[in-house]
């Protein structure tokens, strides 16, 4: 356990840059304060988010008190919080557990795979604290308050609060590494190292399709009456995507009682009990996944005449240049878990809910009376393009595309291809995979909702227009202040502060022009002309400025 | 050609003086060498006369071209092999021999045959499918010095060339600089060993603490020593009095 410990403080100090030592010294303090301030920006960008979030959660309590069923707002933030830990768990788990720059070199140590894998599972385990600070601590708080809570209550709030993540991460841990195993068997380790992270991201979202689906009927009256009279019926409801979590909200609801107690041990137990199972997964075979994963296939075949011949063809150089950064982006197990795939992921993920509810005749669709009348369809296209401009955002291709070339960046200064053209190319393959997830959202939508022709078409043309300004925006972050000294390509993407501003300024951008769009547009015409105007504009101010600063800034930049 | 006139550059604000008002001219049909130990500045100012750093002061003209005023037809005049060979290695060698082929605009049919002539030079068929990744430090140098005479430039840049290849290869390479200079080419190459300047070059300056101490053919240099005093001790010498 004691090398457990000494490992543990080690990532820590790694993975969050922090150490006493260097706080105390005056000289390096600069960097803590820029983080401090980072972090800061994140919560004020995030807190009107969360204050709409309480206040939704404080009008539910009232609406549902009179049926006795305030309970339910609790099992909403726990089922809410254990979603997004299950979700972001499996990008921590592929990215810290296999892609760190750490990863390969503590096969040497003498150390387990539990306690490397434990390591690693509690590093991941305090971030996945963080992100779920905002999102369970309202519903506690405001059901505590507003039910005059006893001690007891907050006592098992405070442990719930603390239980809450453990076991979704560690579903999230479980089928990686077993995944991840396997992957590391062939000899083309980078592609089923992408393959294998598709494969735990569709098994994800397979286990969640399963226990929606197996659940009753929501529209069936018998059931609605079921869910009115029991006090946990609502509850029970929600948590049928994470089963156990039922137990911390009863364990809530009943705190005063001994059957509270039990319902926390049982949800405590089960929670460890999944965390074992992944430690016992990891020193099975976390290592195994990991060694010799840097090792790739030679297969030394002599080129055939009709290699030459394709060789032949060639390309523009620019065109060219492109080819080489989408190659790289693909290629690059980092890059392509963390932009490719987030790119395309974003819109399947958010729409799979939907699609189980499934599209029942009998029913309709909350969204159908929305959509009937034009200020609704106003709005629905201003949130699917603030979707595109968001997903686009945090994609990051442009916001790391200079970083990403790391100490390779001499090379764009040496060859004879003008820093104008090898912006242009950066900005295509952003432009690329920004239009196919933009597309790939408006089908998603479209075969949920029924959209005129004419709507969709001005979805997409809009959404053509509004990433250009997006991905213009990245770039010339990332030209201001690249981060090319990395010794691991996870470092050029997720110690990147430019995907944290990328992200932040599509919000901001994205942000106003729809709040535009929703307070004084009423018709999806107008809306579409005044988005193609706004982001048109943007667009056209982002890529003089890139052509003139841009271009000087490359200049500047030494290799 | 290459024209080096009073160029300088520091590092850190101006604290490291890694190349100080350097000036030089190499011409065409010659091999020059450019030696000096390590941390002397040589790398740095071959990044100045390609393009990757900019210099604090002077100019520097290849073939005519200044690499500031005109850094486009300049970098089309040389090819440039750097240092570090660790680049593109998740390029296959002919991916990336392609890439360098469309940068500097060869034709088809010219490219084809020169990518086929020199991976058999370099004994390279065989590996030239595989991803860089899979090579060795050899392959890698090898395939980058591939890349960067596809083009047949009229002035080709090395940057240590020598380090990591076996003796064959390290042959083969020198042959073809020889080959190139013959050719009526400007070859221009930095090294810390002194055999290798000795036996390939027409003309070496040797650099010390970013100062060109001396600049001059072998003959010169010779005769510049004391009678009986070997090459190896006048460097010495030279490096060490500065
Ligand atoms: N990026 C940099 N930042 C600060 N100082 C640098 C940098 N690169 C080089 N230097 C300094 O500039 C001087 C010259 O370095 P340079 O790399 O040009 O030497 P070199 O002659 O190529 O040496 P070697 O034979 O080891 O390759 C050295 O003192 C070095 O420390
Ligand atoms: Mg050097």
């Amino acid at each position: 356990m004691n090398s457990y410990w000494a490992l543990l403080k080690i990532l820590i100090i790694n993975y969050f840059g922090i150490s006493l030592f260097q706080i105390k010294n005056q000289k390096n303090r600069r960097p803590y304060l820029k983080k401090l301030g980072l972090f800061l920006i994140i919560i004020a960008a995030i807190a009107p988010t969360i204050a709409l979030y309480a206040k939704l959660l404080i009008q539910g309590f009232d609406l549902l008190a009179p049926l006795g069923q305030e309970g339910a707002i609790l099992t909403l933030g726990i089922v809410l919080v254990s979603s997004i830990v299950f979700v972001f768990g499996i990008f921590y788990v592929i990215n810290f557990f296999y892609f760190a720059a750490d990863a390969q070199s503590l096969l040497a140590l003498p150390l387990s795979g539990y306690q490397v894998l434990g390591a690693r599972f509690s590093v991941v385990l305090i971030n996945e604290y963080l992100s779920a600070l905002p999102f369970l601590l309202p519903p506690l708080l405001i059901y505590g308050i507003k039910s005059g809570a006893s001690a007891l209550y907050w006592l098992y709030a405070a442990v719930g609060f603390l239980l809450v993540p453990l076991l979704p991460l560690s579903l999230a841990t479980i089928p990686t590494v077993l995944i991840m195993r396997f992957a590391n068997l062939s000899r083309r380790k980078d592609l089923l190292k992408i393959l294998g992270g598709l494969l735990v991201i569709a098994l994800a979202v397979g286990y969640q399709l399963l226990f929606q689906k197996s659940g009753p009927n929501a529209m069936d009256p018998a059931f609605l009456q079921d869910l009115l009279t029991d006090r946990s019926g609502l509850m029970n409801l929600m948590s049928r995507v994470f089963p156990s979590t039922r137990y911390l909200g009863l364990a809530l609801i009943n705190a005063d009682q001994l059957g509270g107690l039990v319902n926390l041990l049982q949800f405590a137990g089960l929670s460890l009990l999944a965390v074992a199972l992944a430690w016992l997964t990891g020193e099975k075979l976390y290592f195994k996944g990991l060694v010799g994963s840097s090792e790739t296939t030679a297969k030394r075949k002599m080129l055939s005449e009709a290699d030459y011949r394709r060789l032949g063809k060639g390309l523009p150089p620019v065109l060219s240049y492109w080819a080489k950064e989408m190659r790289l982006l693909f290629r690059t197990p980092t890059y392509f878990i963390n932009s490719v795939m987030t790119n395309l992921l974003v819109p399947i993920l958010l729409t799979i809910p939907f699609f189980i509810q499934g599209r029942n005749q009998t029913t309709a669709m909350p969204w159908e009376k929305l959509l009937s009348a034009a200020s609704g369809q106003t709005i629905l296209m201003a949130a699917i393009i603030g979707i595109i401009v968001f997903m686009t955002g945090s994609n990051a291709i442009t916001a790391t595309s200079i970083s990403r070339e790391g100490r390779e960046f001499f090379i764009s200064k040496y060859i004879p291809l003008s820093y104008r053209k090898q912006i242009l190319a950066k900005l295509l393959s952003a432009y690329l995979l920004g239009v196919s997830g933009a597309v790939l959202l408006v089908i998603a939508v479209r075969v949920l909702m029924p959209l005129d022709n004419s709507l969709i078409a001005m979805l997409l043309g809009v959404s053509m227009v509004a990433i250009t300004p997006v991905i213009e925006a990245g770039l010339i972050i990332d030209l201001y202040n690249p981060k090319l000294n990395w010794e691991n390509e996870q470092q050029a993407f997720k110690q990147n502060f430019n995907v944290v501003f990328s992200m932040l300024l599509a919000i901001l951008l994205g942000g106003a022009i729809i709040y535009i769009v929703i307070r004084f547009i009423h018709t999806p015409v107008s809306a579409a002309l005044f988005m193609l105007l706004g982001f048109g504009l943007a667009a056209s101010l982002l890529y003089y400025f890139l052509m003139t600063w841009g271009v000087k800034r490359c200049q500047e930049l030494a290799g | 050609m290459i024209e080096i006139c009073k160029v300088s550059k520091s590092y850190n604000k101006g604290k490291v003086k890694a190349v100080d008002e350097v000036s030089l001219t190499v011409h065409d049909g010659e091999i020059f060498g450019f030696l000096g130990p390590n941390g002397a500045g040589k790398t740095t100012l071959i990044k100045m006369i390609t393009g990757i750093l900019n210099a604090d002061q002077g100019s520097i003209k290849i073939n005519g071209r200044d690499i500031r005023g005109n850094p486009l037809e300049a970098k089309m005049q040389f090819g440039f092999v750097p240092d570090d060979p660790n680049i593109f290695s998740r390029l296959t060698g002919i991916e990336y021999l392609n890439f360098m082929a469309d940068i500097y605009r060869v034709s088809s049919i010219t490219r084809v045959q020169r990518i086929k002539e020199l991976l058999e030079r370099f004994e390279m068929s065989l590996a030239a499918a595989d991803l860089i990744q899979s090579y060795s430090h050899g392959m890698k140098q090898k395939i980058i010095v591939i890349g960067a005479l596809l083009h047949n430039p009229p002035v080709w840049i090395l940057d240590e060339p020598m380090t990591g290849l076996d003796p064959r290869s390290s042959f083969d390479l020198k042959e073809m600089m020889r080959e190139h200079a013959d050719a009526g080419k400007t070859v221009f190459f930095s090294t810390h060993v002194l055999e290798v300047a000795e036996k390939l070059c027409d003309r070496l300056a040797i650099i010390n603490k970013g100062r060109v101490i001396f600049c001059g053919s072998l003959q010169e240099i010779r005769a510049h020593a004391q009678a009986n005093q070997s090459l190896e001790n006048l460097f010495l010498e030279l490096t060490e009095n500065e």
